[in-house]
């Protein structure tokens, strides 16, 4: 009986993780996932760049060029369009049926999420080097040492994290690839746009001014410029009133959907 | 409340007294049976009748409201980690990596199962082999028909030994040939000594594979038996005559004579276009009808043997306990109900019959 002669090795959990997040980068790399991500990191630089920059370059907040102003919006709207692969790739998941024949196998409960987010923070970390690349080209610069430097990265790969997060349970929620990106991209394109990403809150008309200022993205538009300093003092003090928001954004962000990832995950399919 | 759990290594599959609910719907009540190491048991029913529900309890995905489960000697609430090493289970869906390649599928699978990478690479090509899917092997499984979907769905399944499988409805929606190779795997696994609960909406499928067959509906288990015992307890194959005209139907009473009993003669109405009569001897029965009503000069239409098809093995099983309303005048093999049925719907054919006992199941349960 050749069909069934292998004897039943211990999986281990730690390996089971990483086969699972090579599953899910593998087709990435031949399936055009990769380029589109690279590519929509450089549309984002090119379009928000190119037709704003004359406009509002004289009025970037008296910070030393657009470029320095308009990074972290560049950078939050590749991270954002990343995640959107998340929710995409959840929703193929769970209308494969393929999560539910890993809960019949000797596979931890947590590990096939914990692989999609790892799988997810890949597609981040390739939308955020392609992002400064971008940044760089246009005239971008860190000018606030290495520690702030990293804090930059980490900070946008938290919020990444997060959105992600979101996207796992939109797609796990709506179990249809198709309806993800809408649901993902109407959020980043109003908030990207009604923050301070692009222009200084005062340029909004007043009455909408409350909300530019307090929104997550300008928080994490504040915090990120803050993080990438100026060669002006324009950008910003690094602290916690500054810092502090974003890093509450994505905490409160992750708790308020934890329960919801509960429910759809124990949702009888 | 049960007696304190009996623990037996020996069985594949013991389960005592399972019941699950889903929310006011019952879906398995006092459910219990027993599966032999290398024994096939079917479990045949109508969709919602109950089948998913139990394979997703044995196979740990779904929790049961009460009673014992075990499989291989392994609890399913207390030690549910020790079920999953031990099962391989196959659903209605082929669940795969579309976006990965057969090979990367089977390679991913035994990696997944603790193999380490070179064997789970060696093992795959085994399989590919085994499956006759070497020539796809690198295709995206998404381009996959759906006779190599399911092939490869279980040769995923197969990566590391199984002591028992769960086979749930493996061959809906697949072509003869494709079936018939699942058929063969079944065949393999009971030479092998790997118990197999197979869940089948097909009496033929279950008539082929099984050792035994368990026929549930309604959540309730109604007949337990092999192949053979549940055709006869539904009147087993019978004949079934139409005349060209409906005229002739006194006639092919008389001549037909001792082979039409008595009690499909009195089944008989005005509103009948056929006869049916029990053909215990196959087609040596149908041979002697057409060689009596050739004799009496009678013009046929259709004349054909007929085995009691699912429906049938249902209402015929079920006629006392769940549908008593719609069991009047239907002793398997005569024909009021498709007489009636065909009146109300103006045209003939005993297709109807079918229809009309699937609608009496519309109000299932679960899936």
């Amino acid at each position: 009986m050749t069909v069934l002669e292998t004897a039943r090795p211990h999986p281990s959990t730690s390996r089971q993780w990483w086969v699972l997040t090579v599953r899910i980068i593998t087709p990435t790399l031949r399936n055009g996932e990769v380029v589109t991500l690279i590519a929509a990191s450089i549309m984002f630089t090119v379009g928000f760049y190119i037709p704003l920059k004359q406009m509002m370059g004289a009025l970037a907040n008296g910070m030393s060029s657009y470029a320095q102003y308009l990074m972290p919006l560049i950078a939050l709207q590749a991270i954002a369009f990343a995640s959107l692969s998340a929710a995409f790739r959840s929703a193929t998941d769970s209308v494969l049926g393929i999560n539910r024949r890993f809960k019949s196998m000797p596979i931890a409960p947590l590990t096939p999420p914990a692989s999609r987010m790892s799988a997810s923070m890949y597609r981040c970390s390739i939308a955020l080097a392609v992002s400064l690349v971008c940044g760089h080209v246009i005239g971008f610069r860190f000018y606030g040492g290495l520690a702030h430097t990293v804090g930059f990265c980490v900070v946008v790969l938290l919020i990444g994290a997060a959105l992600s997060f979101l996207g796992d349970l939109i797609g796990a929620a709506t179990e249809n690839p198709e309806a993800t990106a809408p649901l993902m991209l109407l959020p980043q394109l109003i908030l990207g746009f009604l923050s301070v990403g692009v222009q200084p809150v005062e340029r909004f008309p007043s009455w909408i001014q409350p909300f530019v200022r307090n929104q997550p993205a300008s928080q994490e538009v504040y915090a990120l410029r803050a993080l990438a300093g100026d060669s002006t003092p324009m950008a910003g003090p690094v602290s916690w009133s500054v810092i502090g928001p974003t890093l509450l954004w994505v905490a409160g962000f992750t708790i308020v959907l934890l329960p919801f990832h509960v429910l759809v995950a124990s949702r009888r399919r | 409340m049960l007696s304190t759990p009996k623990y037996d290594t020996e069985k594949a599959v013991v389960v005592n007294g399972i019941r699950k609910t889903f929310g006011s719907v019952v879906a398995l009540r006092d459910i219990s049976f027993e599966v032999e190491q290398g024994e096939v048991l079917g479990l045949l029913g109508p969709n919602g009748a109950g089948k998913t529900t139990m394979v997703d309890i044995l196979s740990t995905l779904t929790r049961p409201d009460r009673g014992l489960a075990q499989v291989a000697g392994h609890d399913v609430m207390s030690d549910p980690a020790a079920v999953r090493r031990s099962i391989m289970l196959t659903g209605q869906h082929v669940a795969l990596d579309d976006m990965l390649t057969g090979r990367e599928n089977l390679i991913m699978f035994g990696r997944l199962q603790g193999l380490k990478k070179k064997a789970a690479r060696a093992r795959a090509e085994e399989l590919l082999d085994l499956f006759d899917l070497v020539d796809a092997a690198a295709r995206l499984v998404s381009t996959y028909s759906g006779g190599m979907r399911r092939r490869i769905d279980i040769a995923c399944g197969l990566v590391v030994r199984p002591q028992v499988v769960f086979l749930d409805e493996p061959t809906t929606g697949l072509d003869p040939r494709s079936r018939q190779s699942i058929w063969d795997l079944v065949g393999d696994f009971r030479q092998a000594g790997i118990a197999t609960l197979l869940t089948t909406q097909y009496l033929e499928e279950a008539d082929v594979l099984s050792d035994r067959i368990i026929v549930i509906d309604h959540g309730s288990i109604i007949a337990e038996g092999t192949a053979d015992e549940l055709k006869e307890r539904t009147g087993g194959t019978y004949c079934e005559i139409v005349p060209r005209h409906v005229n002739d139907l006194p006639a092919m009473v008389e001549a037909l004579s001792s082979l039409l009993p008595g009690e499909n003669r009195a089944a008989m109405t005005s509103a009948s276009d056929r006869i049916a009569m029990p053909a215990p001897d196959g087609p040596a029965t149908l041979a002697r009808a057409l060689a009596r009503l050739d004799t009496a000069n009678i013009e046929l239409l259709d004349i054909a043997l007929r085995r009691p098809s699912l429906d049938e093995v249902f209402f015929a099983l079920t006629a006392d306990s769940v549908a008593p309303e719609a069991s009047n005048g239907f002793p398997i093999g005569s024909e009021p109900v498709a007489a009636a049925v065909d009146g109300r719907n103006g045209s003939g054919g005993g297709r109807h019959r079918r229809d009309d006992h699937a609608s009496l199941r519309v109000t299932d349960l679960t899936s």
